[in-house]
């Protein structure tokens, strides 16, 4: 899942960034709300850690501008104005969460979790598809029962197409799905995945749409 | 006259007015009553006057001790008394008149004590032609009973009056003072937080000023109050980030694993974030302290000397990021103030500079006199301040964009604060030789 996070202190950004990558996120941090807006439009991000005392733009007006657009990334509000008022305010305005500092970084992963899941529609945590599952906090995925281990960024794969189930992702999608700035990402890189992730699963559970994109078959059972 | 603190103001007054009212009357009844009592005088030893000297004339001879049973003709007659003398023998008297003459006194007026006890006013006459000799005597109780009559006629409608008076009184001053109880009803029911204007309805001249300045008062405190709701609520902001800070590194040095690297990172950050978070304290600490007392002091400090003792406690500061600290301060320069609150104002303004200009640059302290005022001068060579960062500078937690040092902008509120308690002027500029920032305070010419 790759995040976005906006938050303009050097130290609290530094530890968010860090502390959310163990937990198994993408995440690109920046450091004004300009520049959060202008990320945000363009970058195809899962979701989104927002401060609100942002330099250039405060965070409110970025939620904004972003929802006056239909743009309805999931938008966690992390902010210290923890009065009754601005919380109502930030939701009003479309947060999707909204969490006073400080904050355990696992709630924090919990909560962003649980906003990439409800935006997709699911109920609940673990993500399931035929008979194949996946437990987003734990990481883990199995396959009629049996564990099946997976490195990062199959994992992330394979969250992304699970979590859209049904829906046909590009290759581009993907890609800015699975990686953080700074990566350079290889042309074939998604292929070399998916290639990987249809060999410790089975053949049939990832489809190619030609030309367009992969996309995992809704399962009938109730997600 | 001193108003108790517990007393009614309108006990007080109707006090004050009963009693200046009856000491009137009484000064009035007193004059009243020596005017009266001159006039009766002078009216009786007239008459007294008259009958001796109708007896005089009347009496051409006469046996002796021929005692005239005089009748008598009106209730004040017993109080009348006469005696006359022919050649020295009583040849005619009143019934109540002794036998020896009723005064040593032969002509004019004289008051004595006769046989029965009582005070009489005399009046002798005598005619030497004839050898006759008068006197005709009156009981001054008479005349006492006379003016007593008169003072009772002032005295005893004011028995009745007075009380009748401090009711009116009493009702009369209750209006008056009717603003007044509606003023402290309006006062009294208010809410301990109620800090809107108290409007009345019809509000006298004399209570304008007070329901002004009351409301002038509410207004100042609700200022102070919202001034102090956000300040509380800007310092739980500024203080929620560090902290968040803090346990966010913390708690990825508790996840890194293996990675040594980034172990050591996240401990390295929540130490620099635990002194950030002093800093802060600190700072607030001392804003509220200085927001408390105003710290006025006359003594006279040498800036020069107070500035090379900062600048030798930030030096090492300066060195361990190889940061040049100089100090231009040649001659002594006298200012007033407090010097603990001057060294704040000194150590804030060196360590901004230090601390907002990068490694290997170069600070410049200076204290000189022109123009009959002291001014201290702080230049860097750091990156400097456009105009609009200048204009927001002194808002309370206001950060310059893109500074990898934290702070909070609480360092020149301090200043400000500081440099407004010796009514300094403090200004920012470009700073002309290093290129940097530089910030000037300038203390008013001493005279």
């Amino acid at each position: 899942m790759r995040i976005l996070l906006a938050e303009d202190d050097p130290m609290l950004g530094d530890g968010l960034r860090a502390g959310l990558r163990q937990l198994g996120f993408q995440v690109d941090w920046v450091r004004d709300g300009m520049a959060a807006e202008r990320e945000l439009l363009t970058g195809g991000y899962t979701a989104a850690v927002l401060d609100l005392g942002l330099p250039l733009k405060d965070g409110l007006h970025v939620l904004q501008a972003l929802r006056a657009r239909k743009n309805t990334t999931p938008v966690l509000v992390l902010t210290a104005r923890d009065a009754v008022p601005d919380r109502i305010r930030g939701l009003d305005m479309g947060a999707d969460d909204y969490v006073v500092k400080p904050v355990d970084l696992h709630e924090l992963g919990a909560r962003l979790r649980s906003l990439v899941r409800r935006s997709h529609g699911h109920v609940h945590d673990i993500l399931r598809c035929g008979s194949v599952l996946l437990d987003p906090s734990a990481r883990l995925v199995s396959m009629d029962g049996e564990p099946v281990l997976l490195s990062t960024r199959e994992f992330d794969l394979l969250h992304a197409l699970m979590l859209n189930a049904g829906r046909v992702l590009s290759r581009e999608q993907l890609e800015q799905q699975l990686y953080s700035w700074g990566y350079e990402v290889e042309s074939n890189a998604i292929e070399v995945h998916i290639h990987h992730l249809r060999r410790k699963l089975r053949a049939d559970v990832i489809q190619t749409v030609r030309g367009v994109g992969y996309t995992l078959l809704r399962s009938r059972e109730p997600a | 006259m001193k108003l108790e603190r517990s007393q009614s103001l309108q006990a007080h007054l109707l006090s004050l007015v009963l009693g200046l009212l009856t000491l009137v009357w009484l000064g009035a009844a007193l004059m009243t009553w020596s005017d009266t009592r001159h006039e009766v005088d002078e009216l009786l030893d007239g008459h007294l006057a008259q009958a001796a000297a109708l007896l005089l004339v009347q009496q051409t001879r006469a046996d002796a001790d021929d005692v005239v049973d005089a009748p008598s003709p009106h209730k004040y007659a017993p109080d009348v008394t006469f005696q006359v003398f022919h050649n020295g023998q009583l040849t005619t008297r009143s019934a109540n008149a002794q036998t020896s003459p009723l005064s040593s006194e032969r002509t004019g007026f004289a008051t004595v004590i006769l046989l029965d006890g009582g005070e009489w006013r005399v009046f002798g006459m005598r005619d030497d032609e004839n050898d006759v000799q008068v006197f005709v005597g009156e009981q001054t109780e008479s005349r006492d009973e006379i003016v007593w009559g008169v003072i009772r006629n002032i005295l005893v409608p004011l028995m009745f009056a007075l009380p009748l008076l401090a009711l009116l009184l009493w009702w009369a001053v209750r209006q008056g003072l009717a603003p007044l109880r509606q003023l402290s009803q309006v006062l009294g029911q208010r809410q301990a937080q109620a800090l809107e204007p108290v409007v009345l309805d019809k509000v006298p001249t004399e209570m304008q000023p007070l329901v002004e300045s009351l409301n002038a008062l509410f207004e100042r405190i609700a200022k102070m109050l919202a001034f102090e709701r956000r300040f509380t609520a800007d310092a739980a902001h500024e203080l929620r980030t560090p902290i968040a800070a803090i346990r966010a590194q913390a708690q990825v040095a508790l996840g890194a694993g293996t990675d040594a690297a980034q172990r050591e990172h996240a401990l390295q950050s929540t130490l620099i974030g635990c002194d950030r978070a002093t800093r802060l304290v600190l700072q607030l600490l001392t804003l509220a302290r200085l927001e408390e007392t105003p710290a006025i002091s006359s003594a006279s400090v040498d800036l020069s000397a107070l500035a090379q003792r900062v600048a030798a406690d930030l030096a090492p500061t300066a060195l361990a990021h190889q940061q040049s600290l100089e100090l231009e301060a040649t001659s002594p320069c006298a200012v007033t103030g407090d010097e603990l609150l001057l060294g704040v104002l000194l150590r804030n303004l060196i360590d901004n500079a230090l601390r907002y200009s990068p490694d290997g640059a170069r600070v410049c302290v200076c204290v000189a006199t022109e123009s009959g005022q002291a001014v201290l001068r702080v230049e860097d060579s750091g990156p400097g301040m456009t105009e609009q960062e200048m204009a927001h500078l002194g808002e309370r937690f206001y950060r310059v964009l893109g500074h990898t040092q934290p702070g909070s902008g609480l360092g020149w509120s301090i200043i400000k604060r500081i440099v407004d308690v010796f009514s300094a002027q403090v200004q920012v500029s470009r700073a002309p030789l290093l290129g940097g920032l530089a910030v000037t305070v300038r203390w008013p010419a001493t005279t």
